[in-house]
């Protein structure tokens, strides 16, 4: 491995924001090759997920900016990933979270780091809007966002690939 | 902060061969919508071609070596893909080479790759090298021929369909 430098740690009362391990691998597979990924571009086969892992990782070294890797603050294990997602084709810039494991569910851990994700474009990525583009049928990731404050934006663009999916929008907290 | 990673350059009499930046994107993306990607998942749209690229750049992270963007030195322009792969699911490490439209004819898959397989066998310390061709591409593996590579064996790749596993004279047999 080749280290990736540059990538910045988010901590929250409760969780660690950390860039992409190689030890991460297994979880992020048995994910997105799991009908868990259906929202979010799964499943997938195991050589997809592989080749959706290391997009992952390039998208840091592109943008500067990418999805982190949700942990507790004292357990390296990774809960999910959650984080700032622009690539081709999206109108505009994301944050978008994921939840590895159905046990990991109801108890504010996608809530917790995507709000510091939130804040994290506004304050230090210098973001002036953050939208989140989820599936309408994805009734978990929509009360989610509403729980975050964003509300429905009709009026956006959507992703090119994406001509169904809703986009909220987050409002800015100062 | 700048998010990056460290990856070597060679160098070639006529060629650069660096990691693949976003500069590179849409020589890449032509690349993958035209013909010339037939036999390598193409044609592919700009937004997958993106995907692509940042693969890339993860695949340097993830495995410590990659694939390089080939440019010409004369021109400065990337004329190409090439170098060494390992994605999930292939059977070794592979050298692979893949030229952008109007950069054949010319040499340079030969010449990037023989740079290649050298940082594989004399940096890395590799003793042996595949490359994987899909059946239908004769003039790959004419390429495959001037490098000194022989058939092997078959493999189907899970999203190319048959191929052909070339495989390289060891380090010793190039000295």
């Amino acid at each position: 491995m080749i280290a990736l430098h540059g990538v910045p740690t988010l901590n929250t009362e409760r969780l660690r924001l950390r860039g992409f391990q190689p030890a991460d691998w297994p979880r992020f597979s048995q994910y997105f090759c799991s009908d868990r990924a259906i929202f979010t571009g799964g499943p997938m086969t195991p050589k997809t997920a592989w080749r959706h892992f290391a997009t992952n990782i390039g998208h840091w070294a592109i943008h500067g900016f990418g999805m982190f890797v949700v942990t507790r603050q004292d357990d390296n294990a990774p809960l999910g990933m959650v984080g700032h997602w622009y690539p081709h084709g999206w109108a505009e810039r994301e944050v978008g979270w994921v939840l590895f494991d159905k046990e990991s569910e109801g108890k504010g851990i996608a809530r917790e780091a995507a709000e510091a994700c939130v804040t994290h474009a506004y304050q230090s990525l210098g973001w002036d809007t953050v939208v989140s583009y989820i599936a309408p049928e994805n009734a978990a990731s929509i009360k989610l966002a509403e729980r975050l404050g964003a509300t429905l934006d009709e009026a956006a663009p959507k992703p090119d690939t994406s001509s169904t999916c809703l986009v909220y929008r987050h409002p800015r907290h100062t | 902060m700048t998010v990056a990673f460290t990856a070597p350059n060679l160098e070639t009499e006529r060629l650069i061969l660096r990691p693949p930046c976003l500069d590179d994107f849409d020589a890449l993306a032509r690349f993958y919508a035209s013909p010339r990607a037939e036999f390598v998942g193409g044609p592919q749209s700009r937004e997958l071609s993106w995907r692509s690229l940042a693969m890339e750049a993860g695949h340097w992270v993830l495995r410590g070596f990659g694939r390089w963007t080939v440019v010409e030195k004369a021109t400065q322009k990337p004329v190409g893909i090439v170098g060494l792969w390992h994605p999930e699911g292939f059977p070794e490490n592979e050298l692979g080479w893949d030229l952008f439209d109007g950069a054949t004819g010319k040499g340079y898959a030969t010449e990037a790759a023989k740079a290649a397989r050298s940082h594989a066998y004399d940096t890395l310390g590799w003793s042996t090298l595949i490359s994987l061709i899909a059946d239908q591409n004769v003039n790959s593996m004419r390429v495959a021929k001037r490098l000194g590579a022989r058939y092997d064996s078959d493999f189907t790749h899970e999203r190319f369909g048959p191929m052909q596993v070339w495989r390289h004279p060891e380090p010793g047999a190039l000295k």
